[in-house]
């Protein structure tokens, strides 16, 4: 029989397609229904955010940085409050430590219960998705309740937050840390053992230890992999010392594991906050700030774990009260890289699988 | 895992999803039924007059518009043969703000709040700029707490008020102590006397370009 | 044709009305056939039509209520014209033709399709006489005319002149002719047992109780009934094996260039082949229009619907197979499966095991 000619095809998914969160361009060549290559196309949710924040005054740069990963808007938030208390060498108060540590792991559950929701809806289950928002809802009224919005927080200041948390906040996260416990049992039900996804998701997208160091993959990609590494022990910041939590790890870095990585890095969570709550001091919760906020000359470097890995900030200053200079490093544009790396021979099903188990979040890639 | 199992946790799949069918919707029908909204939430910018005589709490400061990240707040003042400032133009451009909350937190006259309202959308660009008469008659049913410092022997500030209540010792600025019960003398706690006069009238845009050539540039170099 | 009352509300008067009428009208001879199937045919197919748009409403909010959600609210009771307003939408939309289609083909697959989702009930017992033609060869005439459907999606897959929407159609004809013989084959068991291809005897020899019915009654009855099912919803295109269509792979598969009355055609095609095999498992499996006290049609509507619930809880759970899993299972699992359980019901009807 003679050997049918074929020929490799293009096609563009994306920046407008429903799997690419965000605006996503991915360039496919394709054999049929097999991914020969990637070719991730970036920049189309550029807002030059580090440039607008050379023109603004240190304070003024927060809510700049709620618009570069708002997803976990919190964490952005920190990463750059956290530089430029390094820089001023701020004292931050206890309370407002702790009431970061409380947001900031919300926020981690938050970004996460999207992850989960996005990614079942990705591999063609509808239904979870919604469950997922239905959970993140009573984490964003806890903020609304707290800060006065529900996805651009600017809560957490320099110096501190912007307000004590209500009377009836703590009631209300504890209830939620149970519901949210009672919850786990359904998300398990629905997805975890089912043959279905296990199907989509076991043994898909590999990413091996090598591979996710080589590309500075962080978070919980790098720790589907099996490398236990997480920033909030290794390189402790804030309080995140006093707690008292495990860092889950999986083992073959397959779809898969990514999935319930995710899952019990929320169950984890929701230990530290519960601690957090449990030892909330009293206090101040902002350190003196001058209204012209002038930080000394230099350079600085801060890095936390975000819900998606690795997330930094580099400000330098030149002693007025604008930074010369600010860069922020978002883990998804290493995530992203990796997508050519191990999109290779894959159908385009698995393309999605892998794209939406990394969990990139196109503005933080872009900024 | 064998066939059964499989068999078995597609039916737990399957039961989760029955199970919610009977469920009651935890969605709400948006015009007919909304959001209560927190105290706290941060919506439209509005203007507060005065609970007593329904006058403008605004003392034309220009603090909340030096605060304003995006530059949506406009503000042109113009003073008096008593050097007391005026406000001439206050504008808002809901299209430009970006709700962060700065200027609420910046303004030490309780003059203006971001309410819990949000309903503001238009079928144009230019009817999201509103003026000081709409921002103030939207805010007139707003309710707050009053922390200027008035002539009355204790205002009691912060004491009894509602947790959510926005409180005054988040504005970074708040030197005030020795304010002056009336507004006899411009009030700007946070620059210097030369700013003042730099900004007499100042657009947003221009004052920013002002600003970024006063302090950004490698001239001021004190710390 | 004789019609005695069987229980209130029969609705099988007016099917004989129908057939009667030409003869009845005095038309001549020649015509009296075409009359008749004409006015049946007008007939079912509005009754139809407007159940697929009660149908695509059930769907949806089936879906939002196991979502935690309303659904269509707006227009009438809990939205129950929402879909009726949404097609009188779609049919004032522009329809919108890409220069580089394939004229003919992009033109012709949307009607392919939609006429080929309605030839199926021409056979369709919906209650007793209600049935537009006993045809002998019923059921066979069933799988046939429901293939119809692959043709459509490849037309409307290759005339959009457009990748996803080629890869849509691919996958579709795929899918459908790998799952055409699971769906045959489990159907083919209960036909041995039966020993007619016509609909009408299927049902009538499951009068009596549900113990009667053939999911209940015959050794292979249920494993049927399950292979049956799964192959359905290959054959319906809906999630878990709605790869055609896949929205995060394909954004809409084979209808992405369609627009306005001809995506609202293949729309309502895609339900009313959902009601076509769960009325075919209603009819094979469940007894048909059997059943005590409530008239005949009303039985068949319930069990119908009841497998479309059923089809539904399944679309809103799963996640989506892919490609190739999906062949694998239908050539790996589903093929010997159900040949193993014809070898078995053609064993027991050898030994006579049942007479």
């Amino acid at each position: 029989m003679a050997e049918l000619r074929t020929e490799e095809f293009q096609v563009n998914m994306g920046p407008h397609h429903p799997s690419t969160h965000g605006v996503c361009r991915l360039v496919l060549t394709m054999d049929g229904e097999k991914v020969v290559a990637v070719e991730p196309v970036i920049g189309y949710l550029h807002r030059a955010i580090e440039k607008i924040c050379e023109n603004r005054t240190y304070p003024q740069c927060s809510p700049m940085m709620d618009r570069f990963e708002y997803v976990t808007a919190m964490s952005s938030d920190y990463v750059y409050a956290l530089a430029v208390e390094k820089l001023a060498q701020l004292e931050v108060p206890e309370r407002a430590e702790y009431l970061r540590v409380i947001m900031l792991e919300l926020n981690r559950i938050a970004s996460h219960l999207i992850f989960w929701g996005v990614t079942a809806m990705d591999i063609g289950a509808y239904t979870p998705f919604l469950y997922g928002l239905r959970e993140r809802e009573d984490i964003i009224d806890l903020f609304e309740m707290t800060c006065g919005q529900r996805l651009t927080y600017n809560y957490i200041r320099i110096g501190g937050v912007s307000r004590d948390i209500p009377k009836e906040f703590e009631p209300k996260c504890r209830a939620f840390i149970k519901k949210l416990r009672g919850k786990f049992s359904d998300y398990e039900g629905l997805l975890n053992e089912n043959p279905i996804w296990l199907a989509r998701t076991k043994g898909i997208g590999v990413l091996t230890p090598e591979t996710a160091i080589s590309y500075g993959a962080s978070g919980p990609v790098l720790r589907a992999s099996g490398i236990d590494y997480d920033l909030r022990r290794d390189d402790p910041y804030s309080i995140y010392d006093k707690f008292d939590f495990a860092i889950p790890t999986q083992k073959t870095g397959d779809c898969y594991d990514r999935f319930i990585q995710r899952l019990d890095e929320m169950k984890e969570s929701l230990k530290i906050i519960e601690q957090a709550l449990d030892g909330l001091p009293e206090g101040e919760i902002k350190a003196k700030v001058k209204p012209k906020f002038k930080p000394p000359e230099g350079e600085v470097y801060s890095r936390i774990e975000s819900a998606r890995g690795e997330m930094g900030a580099y400000v330098r200053s030149d002693g007025t009260t604008k930074p010369v200079r600010v860069k922020l490093r978002g883990s998804s544009y290493n995530h992203l890289a990796l997508v050519p790396e191990i999109c290779t021979d894959v159908l385009i099903a698995d393309l999605v699988a892998i794209f939406a188990t990394l969990d990139i979040i196109m503005p933080e890639v872009d900024r | 895992m064998g066939l059964i199992d499989h068999i078995r946790n597609l039916l737990k799949g399957l039961g989760i999803a029955g199970k919610h069918l009977g469920r009651h919707a935890i969605t709400i029908q948006y015009p007919e039924e909304r959001m209560e909204m927190p105290e706290r939430s941060r919506g439209i910018v509005v203007l507060l007059s005065d609970k007593e005589t329904g006058e403008l709490n605004c003392t034309a400061c220009e603090l909340c518009m030096r605060a304003c990240p995006t530059a949506a707040i406009k503000i042109v003042t113009h003073r008096d043969e008593n050097k007391k400032k005026h406000l001439d133009v206050f504008e808002v451009d809901n299209g430009l703000c970006c709700f962060c909350g700065l200027c609420e937190e910046a303004c030490n006259f309780s003059a203006l709040k971001m309410a819990t309202k949000y309903e503001f959308s238009t079928l144009g660009a230019d009817e999201l700029v509103w003026d000081v008469n709409k921002l103030q008659e939207v805010g007139r049913d707003v309710d707050y707490v009053d922390t200027r410092k008035k002539k009355k022997p204790k205002p009691e500030p912060k004491a009894d008020a509602k947790p959510t209540a926005p409180k005054p010792e988040k504005t970074d600025a708040k030197p005030k102590p020795e304010q002056p019960a009336t507004v006899s003398e411009p009030v700007n706690p946070a620059g210097s006397s030369t700013e003042e006069k730099v900004n007499e009238e100042p657009l947003p845009e221009e004052q920013e370009r002002k600003e970024e050539k006063k302090e950004g540039g490698p001239t001021d170099g004190s710390v | 044709m004789s019609c005695t009352v069987i229980a209130f509300g029969e609705l099988h008067g007016i099917f004989a009305w129908l057939h009667e009428l030409p003869v009845s009208i005095g038309l001549p001879d020649s015509v009296q056939a075409v009359v008749m199937y004409a006015a049946l045919g007008v007939t079912v197919f509005s009754v139809l039509s407007l159940f697929a748009l009660f149908l695509v409403w059930w769907e949806r909010k089936i879906a939002a209520h196991i979502q935690q959600r309303f659904g269509p609210m707006r227009v009438g009771w809990h939205g129950w014209y929402q879909t009726v307003m949404d097609a009188l939408k779609l049919l004032q939309k522009e329809d919108i033709r890409i220069e580089t289609r394939d004229k003919v083909v992009f033109f012709w697959a949307p009607v392919v399709c939609f006429v080929a989702a309605f030839l199926a009930y021409v056979v369709m017992p919906f209650g007793k006489g209600l049935i537009v033609a006993d045809l002998n060869i019923g059921i066979l005439y069933i799988m046939a005319v429901t293939t119809f459907t692959v043709i459509a999606l490849l037309m409307a897959g290759w005339g959009s002149n457009n990748k996803y929407a080629l890869l849509g159609g691919m996958r579709s004809a795929a899918q459908v002719v790998s799952y055409e013989i699971p769906m045959v084959v489990s159907l083919l068991t209960i036909i041995i047992y039966v020993g007619s291809l016509s609909m009408v005897d299927i049902v009538e020899s499951q009068s009596g109780w549900f113990f009667n019915w053939f999911i209940f009654r015959v050794p292979f009855g249920p494993i049927a009934f399950v292979t049956y099912i799964i192959a359905a919803i290959a054959e319906a295109n809906r999630t878990p094996f709605d790869i055609p269509e896949a929205e995060q792979e394909l954004v809409a598969g084979y209808n992405i260039e369609y627009s306005g009355m001809k995506f609202a055609m293949f729309f309502l095609a895609e339900f009313v082949n959902m009601f076509t095999v769960s009325a075919i498992a209603a009819t094979v499996f469940l007894g048909g229009w059997n059943g005590p006290f409530l008239p005949s049609w009303v039985w068949f509507m319930g069990k119908t619907l009841t497998v479309v619930l059923l089809l539904m809880l399944v679309r809103w759970t799963y996640p989506r197979l892919r490609v190739d899993q999906l062949m694998e299972f239908a050539w790996k699992f589903l093929v010997p499966v159900t040949f193993a359980n014809l070898i078995l019901a053609g064993v027991l009807k050898y030994l006579g095991y049942w007479e």
